[in-house]
């Protein structure tokens, strides 16, 4: 049993942070909106997360809050990229479809490159030697565990709200929304920045996982991943994300014996999920249901 | 500042510039009749520079699957070239098979197919490193035969450097374009195509077939991806199998500024894209890669049909 979770629990620490990525992704497409951005939110969170935890000036706030130092970084994790969110939303939202998705992957990597020749990033390098609030990988899922909850609890209540239904309406038929007095723009910028909020805290939770951050973080394959994620799970539902970054992130491990190969194969359940389930998984159940 | 600095960099911009042209091309000819970016361009791209490697040195690096494999040939780079150019187009077809066909189909959702073209990419890339391996390859110096590597002109003062591989890139991307340019405004297929671009459903009312019609734009786009990625592997090298990915990232921002589906668009975009990198001044030489994807962002939020794009009525 050790054996199994020393093997395992690093891989379900994994599912639970891959899984709150395809989520803030799950939130701008309930507006049918499709945004690459989250990866940049994640690294823009790590960051903030690693500085807090190594810069220097800040020994003596470290001492003094201990373990708080955690939630502080959330915080302020959570505060960034919600301010960057917004920065980011207005002008980016007039864009639809493809437009979006290219100006959305535009942003990640500029961010990328701006970030190596960032001093207080560390460049190249990165921040390495983050602080790490437990020794054993499994007990992250302290943190993300309880964020995934309250992610999912807080999405089961959108659904069911009035501004969930406006998301919805945007998603259905953007024209017959706007035309019905719904500000679709406004509306379009909070589901993002809800995602983007999301995505900053999951990377200031990751960077004490990782132990490192650097640009390699929020690359493009990244924002692939977190995409596929969505859609090979369903996009039309919350548990899309889920079920896609169970099965993707745990597909590689399984595959392990195939070594070099298995990226072909991963790339193989990429496409043939696109072709025979386009409503992800979470679609085959839905189509049973009914 | 001088006169030889300008041309120097007007050089450099223009030749590099017309191959992310050429590879920006297939792109948007694929983006004007199926209104798609197949994200599996790159890959093509890094396949076409190594098949083209493999056909003119005639053996494999040292780790990858078909490491220490000799060819029983050695093909002129000129003729390498083509056919590595030829087999790319071949894999285009493959990934319009593959990826784009099924969900085409079905009339599933564009973004579907952004999705499952990036799977492609995932194949071919690994594919190429399992066969390949994830080492860096260049050409060797001679591959040009015995032309002198550079050759120096008098401005002035100071000397402008053409080096032959420069001139090579400008020939044969000028080439390219000029063919491409005479078979879609002066040929019956070429017509043909533009038909497809205006509006698929008439175009086959009219009697053409429109999946032969797609399965040859991919093939032109494969030659096309091919041939730049060669023409890049030479320049600068083969710096492993997901060289071709950030080239085909960086190109997304040559078609964009230039405007979707927009050809004379992707040529000027590419020169843009090109100029822009060569006259970056060197001490901000980190944020080169930058600049292509800030404009990029720029372009989208400020015109998003791009510098010649307008707003989706004219398409190839």
């Amino acid at each position: 049993m050790e054996d199994f979770i020393a093997r395992y629990g690093f891989l379900f620490v994994t599912i639970l942070q891959q899984a709150l990525l395809g989520l803030s992704l799950y939130f701008p497409l309930m507006t049918g909106q499709l945004s690459l951005a989250s990866i940049g939110f994640y690294a823009l969170g790590g960051y903030v997360a690693a500085i807090m935890g190594t810069h220097p000036e800040l020994a003596p706030l470290r001492e003094t809050l201990g373990f708080f130092l955690y939630p502080l970084e959330w915080l302020v994790a959570l505060a960034a990229s919600t301010l960057l969110g917004v920065a980011l939303g207005y002008p980016a939202l007039r864009l639809r479809g493809i437009y979006l998705a290219l100006a959305t992957i535009a942003f990640v990597l500029t961010l990328g490159v701006v970030v190596l020749s960032l001093p207080i990033a560390g460049g190249a390098v990165g921040i390495f030697a983050i602080p790490q609030p437990f020794e054993d990988r499994l007990a992250y899922a302290w943190f993300f565990g309880p964020l995934l909850a309250l992610t999912v609890f807080f999405l089961w209540r959108l659904e069911r709200s009035g501004t969930g239904r406006l998301f919805f309406s945007i998603r259905e038929d953007e024209l017959a929304a706007a035309a019905m007095g719904v500000n679709v723009t406004a509306r379009k910028v909070q589901a993002f920045v809800i995602g983007c909020a999301l995505a900053g805290v999951v990377g200031a939770m990751s960077a004490p996982l990782l132990n490192t951050w650097n640009a390699r973080q929020g690359t493009f394959d990244a924002a692939v991943a977190c995409l596929a994620y969505v859609l090979i799970g369903g996009a039309r539902s919350k548990w899309g994300a889920l079920l896609g970054a169970a099965l993707l992130v745990s597909l590689p491990e399984l595959l392990r014996p195939l070594k070099d190969s298995r990226m072909i194969l991963n790339g193989l359940v990429l496409v043939l999920a696109c072709v025979y389930m386009p409503q992800g998984i979470a679609g085959l159940f839905a189509r049973r249901r009914s | 500042m001088s006169l030889a600095w300008f041309l120097q960099n007007l050089l450099n911009g223009l030749s590099i510039g017309s191959v992310y042209a050429v590879f920006a091309l297939g792109y948007t000819l694929v983006f004007s009749i199926l209104g798609i970016i197949n994200f599996a361009h790159g890959a093509v791209f890094t396949l076409g520079a190594y098949l083209t490697y493999v056909l003119a040195v005639g053996e494999f690096g040292l780790n990858g699957m078909l490491a220490g494999v000799t060819l029983p040939f050695k093909l002129p780079f000129a003729l390498a070239l083509l056919v590595g150019a030829a087999l790319s187009g071949l894999a285009g077809v493959a990934v319009e098979r593959m990826a784009f066909r099924p969900l085409r189909k079905r009339g599933a959702d564009a973004l579907l197919a952004l999705v499952s073209s990036l799977g492609v990419a995932l194949i071919l890339v690994n594919f190429i490193q399992y066969l390949f391996g994830a080492e860096i390859y260049s050409f060797p110096p001679d591959i040009l035969g015995d032309l002198p590597p550079a050759m120096l002109f008098q401005v002035g003062e100071e000397f402008v450097a053409v080096r032959t591989i420069q001139a090579v890139l400008f020939g044969v991307s000028l080439l390219m374009l000029l063919l491409l340019v005479w078979f879609i405004q002066f040929t019956k297929r070429g017509k043909a195509l533009r038909a497809m671009a205006e509006n698929p459903e008439t175009a086959s009312l009219l009697g053409i077939n429109v999946d032969t019609f797609v399965l040859g734009t991919f093939f032109i786009s494969g030659v096309l991806g091919g041939l730049s990625g060669t023409l890049i592997g030479v320049s600068f090298g083969l710096a492993g199998p997901y060289f071709g990915v950030s080239y085909g990232l960086k190109t997304l921002a040559v078609i964009v500024l230039g405007g979707l589906g927009s050809i004379p668009g992707a040529v000027l975009g590419g020169l843009v894209i090109g100029l822009a990198e060569a006259f970056l001044p060197p001490d901000l030489s980190s944020f080169k890669e930058a600049v292509a994807y800030a404009l990029l962002f720029i372009v989208l939020l400020v015109r998003p049909q791009g510098l010649l794009g307008h707003n989706a009525e004219e398409k190839v």
